[in-house]
This record gives C-alpha cells, structure tokens and sequence, in this order.
C-alpha cells in the first residue's frame, strides 16, 4: 500500500522540481494563505491522477498484486498524506518569503482541498479518459467562480441561516464544518471503491 | 547422448526420439543405469515441445529401455534377453555386412561364402 | 494432472461481441498456446484470467484459487506481459522497476539484473525511446524476476522480428526447465508454437473450438484431397469443412480414423498444420 502511494513520487519526479517556483509564484502575486495551501495540496494528488487516466496504468495496476480496494485507498490516504506534505513546505516558503499566516488558513486551504477531492475523485472513475483533465478543470472552475457567489447569495438573502451561523460558537462552527468534510470525504471513498471494483480494464 | 531431429520427416518426433534412444541403448552407447537428461531439459535442447519427450519417456518406459525415479531421473534400464538378442543381431548383422563387404572385394561368391560358413560352424 | 488456470462456464457480453461457455483448463508444468483469429476473444479471455474484467456468469480460478478472496495470493504468483506497453512511458527501467519490485514479495533483484544484461536493457532511458522488441525484453524481465509460477502472455511475439522470437521461445525453453511453472500465451503467429507449445487451445467467435495436447490435435485433424466423386451426404459427414475445385476436392477432419474407414486408400491424408486449422474452421463459418 505505501508502495503505491511512493509511487507518485517517482512519477513525478521530475513535475516536483516545479512545486516550488509554483508556490512562490501564488506567494508573490500575494495571494489568500488559504488559497496557496489549497493549491499547494492539489498539485501532487491531481497530477497523480493525470497519469492514471491512462488505461495501461489501470492494468499494470491491476495485474501488479494489489487489490483493487488498496489501490484507491492509496489515492485517498495518498492525498491526505501529500496533503500534509504540502502544507508544510508551504509553511516553510512562508516564513521564507517573510509572509504572515494563521492555523486557520492552513485549515481552510486543507479543509476545501479535501472537499474538492471528495467531490472529484469518483469523477475520474466515471468519465472516459481523456476527458478528465477537462472534468476536474471545470470543477475547479465551479468551485472557485460559482460557490462564492453562491455563498454571498445566501449570506445576503438568506438571513436566517447566516444568523445561525454568525450565531454560533465559531469553535462549534470549525468543529462542524471539520465533520462535514471527514464525512464527505469517507462518503466519497466507499463510492470511488464501489465504481472502481466494477469496472473493467 | 546425440539425437538428431528431422522436422520434416513423416515420423513423429516423439518417435524419432524414441527410436534414436533404443539404437543408442542396443549399439551399447547408453549402458544401464546410465543417466539420461531430464525430459524437460531434453526438450530444450532439441527446441521441441515438453509433452513431446514427455511421450518418448513414456514409450521407452513401456518397452522397458528405460525407468524413472522421481526426483532423480531418468535411467537406462537393465536388459532383458530378447532385447540382448536384439542387441546381439544387431552386431552380427554389422558384422556380416562386413564379411560380405571384405569378400566382394575379393570377388568371393556369396555360395562360397555359405561353404565357408558351414565348414567353421562344424569345428 | 493438475490445473493451474480453470474457467468454468465463463460468459462476458458485450454489445455485438461475446465470449460465451468457455471451459478451459491450463495444464501445471506446461506450455499452453491460446490460438484463434483477431477478434475471436483471446484478449477478453486473458483479461479476465488476469482479473481486469469480471465474468458475467461462470467461475474462473488461479492456482485452484478465486479471486474474491485471494487477489493478492494469485498475482503475487503471476508474471504478465502484454502487447503494447503498460508501463508508464516516460519513465525508465530503473524507475519503473522501483515502481514494481516493492509490489512483490518474491522480487529478485539479482535476476533482473542478469535479464537486463542479457537483454541489453539501457537501464536510464525512458521506455519511450525503446523499440517494440526492447519494450517486450523489457516487460519480459520484469515479468520474470519474482519467481512467478505463471507466465501470461498476449501476442508476445507479435510485431517482433524472427530472430528475437526465436530468443524469447529459447528463453521460454529455459524457464520450463523447471516443472513447476507455466505458460499461457496468445499468438497468431502459429510457427512459435510448433516449437514450444504442449497444448492448444483455440478460440473462434468467442467458443473454444478445442483444448488439446499437440499429440491429440496432430492425431485427430488432417487435411484429406480426393477425387470430388467420392463426396456424398454420407462421406462429407467425416469433414469439418470441404473445399471443391474441378481438380478435386480438399478436406479438414477432425476424425482421422473415420476417414481412413470410409475412404480407405482412395483419397490422401496430410498432416494438418494449425494454420490449416485455423483456415478450415472458418470457412465452416461461413459455409453453415
């Protein structure tokens, strides 16, 4: 299992040397901390994906001796892991670059990194492909363009809930946003095993 | 052991093998409880199919040329008298081919040869 | 004799195209050649013996065991080669063998080492770059450095010139030296099989014609020429396809014996090559 999940680096070796220019680059433009851990964390996990679009990864995969349910737990526990990771060589490039950041800008840029997995990581499954790079760069775009406005809509003319919400503790807040997430993300493994047990090679 | 496989001959292989093993065994090539190469490692080496010498093995066992222990190997195995007789006609045979060879040299006719033969058989 | 590969009433549809009743059994200790035309379903066949598709309906087990339970038991003791190249492509040996060994636990450094000198394996360029003979010696040593018990193959020799097919059965050769492996491979190319094949299966439109030793095959079918005046209902029976011409006609059995009784000496009997097989079962297609 942890085999598989090395593997990515091996891969990858060379699109590494990349990750930090990547990051200084959002570093520089002065960008949200959230938003730079956000990116920092999607960029070995997605790659990883890029290659396993590829049919021949599937059936060298599956012909190696894994079990088709290891195989997508190491995608899972793989993206929390690069996750972590990333987040701490951010951290570093931070400090580095002398910017301020707090825990919970690590904790919203990990927390939406998770939620965009859990909701795009069953698509790889579903689409042919080729057409995933497509999917995932639409989803991104979705989750940037159209979820903050949506929020804003709701914020606005939905004053009951965002009276709730502005009303509650915010350590209840984080704590129930953290449980969304841990939800969704188990949700959204048990579906991708379920979809990748069925299908053929 | 030597075994010469013609591939475009009409007899089987496993019989060319088959054949080729007993000659070598009758001319005294392959003396019992000589060892023989596996039928696998056999196989190899002349490039031909495992199940191939896996039926000349089993042939030669039959006809008792041959017998195996499992782990160790194949084996000539001891003679009985009918094949020592055919083993033992087959010298005479070659060995006449070259009475008969050394006479026409010196243009013996075969009745003569016959006299020949009787007068020492009676000593 | 034991089996190491068994399908038992296998079954796989697909729209316009299906694999339907296939009983097949691998022999232990043997070289099974897996024979039919393209698109007969040899590759659906071996996809499934290998797990990348399920059957729809029968049972399929490796080493006496099922996948369900024993996925990881049964690769471990697999070594796959394909036709095209499954390995990631920009990568190069070394790489690729970091991705793969730790995925065994019978991996065998040594041995790999000792193929790729053989092979002539540039360990530092990516696979890419290598021609389609390097890609196969390549997977080939792979699939050889863990001490599997079962090689499986599809169209190993396909697109390889003579001389490295000729390599890669010697190499096959050697590795059968020992009893206790196997080896299932698909091919067209009937001639490599003449050399290492104990038995035959071959497929046709998704049915396994036949599972036989080469002996059985060899003894069963022949080509049989005669004059066409000795055609009837009764005597075509003996064939599984007839050809006619004005000059005579030409004939595959699958039933020497009964060609001998009917005909006696009044037609000729010739061995039959597989590509004879091949030729005549699917003018009988189209012929029915």
């Amino acid at each position: 299992m942890f085999n598989l999940i090395r593997r990515d680096v091996i891969l990858q070796k060379r699109l590494l040397l990349t990750f930090i220019p990547f990051i200084a680059f959002f570093i520089i433009m002065d960008s949200h901390p959230a938003l730079i851990f956000l990116v920092a964390s999607i960029f070995i996990p997605f790659n990883a994906y890029g290659y396993d679009e590829k049919a021949e990864t599937n059936i060298l995969l599956n012909s190696l001796p894994y079990t088709r349910r290891e195989i997508i737990a190491s995608r899972y526990l793989g993206a929390i892991i690069y996750m972590i990771l990333a987040i701490g060589v951010t951290s570093l490039a931070l400090f580095a670059l002398d910017k301020s950041f707090t825990m919970t800008d690590i904790a919203i840029g990990g927390g939406l990194f998770l939620l965009f997995s859990a909701f795009t990581f069953p698509l790889f499954h579903i689409f042919k492909p080729g057409n995933i790079t497509t999917v995932v760069l639409i989803g991104f775009i979705l989750l940037a363009g159209v979820v903050p406005p949506i929020v804003m809509f709701f914020a606005e003319h939905l004053t009951a809930i965002t009276d709730f919400i502005v009303n509650v503790p915010t350590t209840y807040l984080y704590w129930g946003a953290a449980a969304i997430i841990l939800v969704a993300y188990t949700v959204s493994w048990g579906v991708t095993t379920t979809i990748y047990q069925r299908k053929a090679f | 052991m030597q075994i010469i496989i013609f591939n475009s001959s009409k007899e089987p292989i496993y019989e060319q093998i088959t054949n080729q093993i007993k000659s070598s065994i009758l001319a005294g090539e392959l003396k019992e409880g000589d060892v023989i190469p596996s039928m696998r490692k056999l196989a190899k080496d002349l490039h031909i199919s495992v199940i191939t010498t896996k039926r000349a093995y089993e042939e030669l066992e039959k006809a008792g040329f041959i017998y195996s222990i499992v782990g160790k190997g194949s084996f000539v195995a001891e003679q009985n008298l009918e094949m020592i007789r055919e083993k033992k006609l087959k010298v005479i045979e070659e060995q006449l081919s070259m009475v008969i060879a050394n006479s026409r040299e010196i243009g013996l006719s075969t009745e003569e040869l016959q006299q020949l033969l009787n007068i020492l058989s009676e000593e | 004799m034991e089996n190491v590969v068994e399908l038992k009433n296998v079954t796989k549809k697909f729209k316009g195209f299906s694999v339907e009743n296939i009983d097949l059994q691998v022999k232990k200790g043997f070289v099974t050649g897996f024979i039919g035309a393209n698109g007969a379903g040899k590759s659906t066949t071996i996809k499934m013996i290998m797990n990348l598709l399920k059957p729809d309906t029968g049972e399929i087990k490796i080493f006496g065991l099922d996948y369900q339970t024993h996925e990881k038991e049964i690769k471990e003791r697999i070594g796959f080669v394909y036709d095209g190249n499954v390995f990631f492509e920009g990568l190069n040996l070394k790489d690729i063998k970091r991705i793969v060994a730790p995925a065994y636990k019978h991996w065998d450094d040594t041995l790999f080492e000792q193929f790729v000198d053989q092979f002539e394996l540039p360990l530092n360029k990516a696979i890419k770059t290598f021609s389609k003979g390097m890609q196969m010696k390549a997977s080939l040593a792979i699939a050889l450095s863990h001490h599997a018990e079962l090689i499986i193959m599809d169209e190993p020799t396909a697109g390889l010139d003579p001389i490295f097919r000729r390599e890669l059965l010697n190499l096959l050769q050697e590795f059968m030296v020992d009893g206790n492996r196997t080896i299932f491979f698909s091919t067209h190319i009937t001639t490599d099989l003449d050399r290492i094949a104990d038995y035959i299966a071959f497929l046709q439109r998704g049915e396994l014609v036949f599972n036989q030793s080469i002996h059985d095959v060899a003894e069963n079918y022949a080509l049989v020429k005669g004059r066409v005046e000795l055609l009837d209902r009764d005597t075509e029976k003996a064939f599984v396809h007839i050809h006619r011409a004005p000059t005579g006609f030409e004939a595959l059995t699958n039933n020497v014996n009964a060609v001998n009784n009917t005909f006696g000496n009044s037609v000729v009997i010739e061995r039959a090559s597989l590509e004879d097989i091949m030729y005549y079962m699917k003018g009988r297609e189209s012929y029915v």
